[in-house]
């Protein structure tokens, strides 16, 4: 065979090889991790990138993700240490880290979750039953998923798994309770409301009160000058009055019955007198 | 450039070049001359420049993978990769991210909310609907593309239990009004803590709260509070109004009051001064004759009275006898005062 006819028959293999898919070659991107598995016997594990060879047909490549994964459990109750009802959602994250490990447990990284499933779903529960509702919602939430964190990578690392960081979602009352709490808030801010009304009125009534008294003190204080106002006057006349007229009383009097008089008979009046009045005194002596 | 020490070509100086060319002169040896091997020859060519070069956008990098290692990054621009052993991966690293939680905008651009993303429970156990956005720019593309499996859902997660952190440690009343930005600080703090625990090359550069809002089985009763609000304002107003109205018209009635008292008084005064002077200007003149100016005047009274009233004379013996007769059916105002004898 010449060296030309060696070259073509060594390529008609390989692609043979490949056609198969029982390449020599294998590639290991720079998200996984590998496992060379001869005759179902992991011998080599690579978790450098690159391409590598294997024997065809002996050697088998299992592969892993070398990423930070997730995990995401469904909503489930829980009950709190009051006794109270809590959906909880949670999810984690989690990574290969040992892949031989992990093949030698779970055979792949789907059989792995279930047991980080169990794992994280069990060390929440305990953690969970120590507080209450609000220590989960509100103020030991982080700490919380710290713990829980902490303690399911320690139960984690076995299987050559780690458990990087296990989070809380959500955290939400069940459909019942969330009807309650709605209820509550409807009376809270009906309350609120009412209040703002009140305090409306409250003040509205003060203003028109205050106004109104307002207005009485200046009306009788007007009424206080005013009567001190006719008095002074009326005084001051009384004393003109009585200066001029202690002149003369007799004179007064005679002058201010003639104007009474002016004044006080009209048309209407009618006088009946003596031919002896003093009005007829001439009438008679002629 | 990492390359694997157990590869076998690692010996050649350049092993892709040297197996290409290689390559060429096997194919020439195999190919049939003439006309079809000219085509074949033409046809391998485009299929080979048509997976080699490719164009990396103006807000995107390069990332090239050889074998699954990457091997070198690229700046926006047209480049060459090898054929068939690289691919390329291309972030769009300049562009500004963003995740929307607690609602979706469909392509008419309609927000529509996704209540079971959107309804938290805040720190004094009430329920508020929340809608935000995060905006994110990827700052290490090698981290952004090869650390985190789901990464774009990843930052979603982390994104809502970070608020929901934050939302769980603020009261409604905070989330609803002053406390916002507040929020969305600690928001984006926590977030970027987190993305960087999960070494994600994401650079957080904003958190922005869309809608707070009470959920809509209770946001007629809030609404009302601040239908409440603007009642208590105008009950006020009413009040001033009523206030402002009222003042100056007592002031006015005031003024009149004490100013009708002090034209009395006035008048009063002056009217006094007026009689008192024409009395003394008269007596004056009394004091030079007394009998006659008295008699003077009485005439002239009598004179101005006398012609208007209806007169009865009676003689006084006659008049002792006599019931005198008096008009008692006639309407009059005031019995008539007796003239005689008024002067004394």
């Amino acid at each position: 065979m010449t060296k030309q006819g060696f070259v073509i028959a060594l390529g008609a293999v390989f692609v043979g090889l490949l056609i198969v898919g029982a390449s020599p070659l294998f590639v290991v991107d720079v998200t996984q991790t590998a496992i060379v598995v001869q005759l179902g016997k992991p011998i080599r594990t690579v978790t450098e990138p690159g391409l590598y060879l294997k024997m065809p047909f002996v050697q088998d490549v299992t592969y892993f993700d070398k990423r930070l994964l997730d995990y995401d459990s469904d909503a489930q109750d829980v009950i709190t240490e009051d006794k109270k009802t809590l959906l909880l959602d949670n999810f984690a994250k989690w990574r290969i880290t040992d892949p031989l490990k992990v093949y030698q447990n779970f055979q792949s990284q789907r059989g792995a979750l279930q047991r980080l499933h169990d794992i994280i779903y069990s060390e929440l529960r305990v953690e969970l039953g120590r507080h209450d509702l609000l220590e989960i919602v509100s103020t030991a939430r982080a700490e919380l998923m710290k713990v829980v964190t902490q303690r399911s990578n320690e139960k984690a690392s076995a299987y050559g798994i780690e458990i990087q960081d296990v989070r809380i979602k959500r955290a939400d009352l069940p459909q019942e309770n969330e009807k309650t709490v709605f209820q509550r808030m409807q009376a809270e801010r009906e309350q609120q409301a009412k209040q703002y009304r009140a305090e409306g009125a409250e003040e509205a009534q003060k203003i028109r009160s205050e106004a109104e008294k307002d207005k009485e003190i200046l009306l009788a204080q007007a009424y206080k000058e005013s009567e001190e106002n006719r008095g002074t006057g009326d005084a001051k006349a009384f004393r003109i009055y009585a200066d001029a007229y202690r002149q003369d009383q007799k004179f007064f009097d005679f002058t201010r019955s003639m104007e009474a008089y002016k004044r006080s008979f009209d048309d209407k009046s009618t006088v009946v007198m003596s031919p002896d009045s003093e009005f007829f005194h001439y009438l008679k002596q002629r | 450039m990492v390359w694997d020490p157990k590869d076998p070509w690692s010996k050649r100086s350049d092993p892709l070049e040297d197996a290409l060319r290689q390559a060429r002169t096997q194919f020439q040896a195999i190919l049939p001359s003439g006309g079809l091997r000219n085509i074949l020859l033409v046809g391998l060519l485009i299929f080979l420049v048509w997976q080699s070069a490719f164009i990396v956008g103006p807000d995107e990098e390069g990332v090239v993978k050889r074998f699954g290692i990457p091997v070198r990054t690229l700046g926006p621009g047209p480049h060459m990769k090898i054929p068939l052993l690289e691919t390329v991966l291309q972030p769009k690293v300049a562009k500004l991210h963003r995740v929307e939680i607690g609602f979706r905008t469909d392509r008419q651009n309609r927000q529509q909310m996704i209540s079971q993303e959107a309804l938290m429970l805040t720190g004094d156990m009430n329920i508020l609907a929340i809608e935000f956005i995060v905006q994110y720019k990827i700052k290490a593309s090698a981290d952004y593309l090869f650390n985190v499996a789901e990464i774009h859902d990843t930052i979603g997660k982390a994104a809502e239990a970070s608020m929901r952190e934050v939302i769980g440690k603020s009261k409604i009343d905070e989330a609803l009004t002053t406390g916002k930005a507040q929020i969305q600080q600690d928001t984006q703090d926590l977030l970027q803590k987190i993305l960087d625990q999960y070494h994600t090359g994401v650079q957080v550069a904003a958190v922005q709260l869309q809608d707070v809002d009470p959920p809509e089985a209770v946001a007629a009763a809030f609404k009302d509070v601040t239908n409440a609000k603007e009642d208590r304002e105008k009950l006020i107003n009413q009040a001033i109004g009523y206030r402002n109205d009222i003042l100056p018209k007592a002031k006015g009635e005031a003024a009149q009051i004490v100013n009708q008292a002090k034209g009395y008084s006035q008048a009063r005064v002056n009217r006094a001064l007026g009689e008192t002077n024409r009395f003394l200007a008269t007596l004056k003149e009394y004091n030079q004759a007394k009998d006659i100016i008295s008699k003077r005047i009485y005439i002239e009274t009598m004179e101005e009275i006398m012609p208007k009233m209806e007169k009865i004379i009676i003689d006084g013996k006659a008049g002792e006898r006599l019931l005198p007769y008096l008009p008692l059916d006639r309407p009059s105002k005031k019995q008539t005062p007796p003239a005689e004898g008024s002067k004394s």
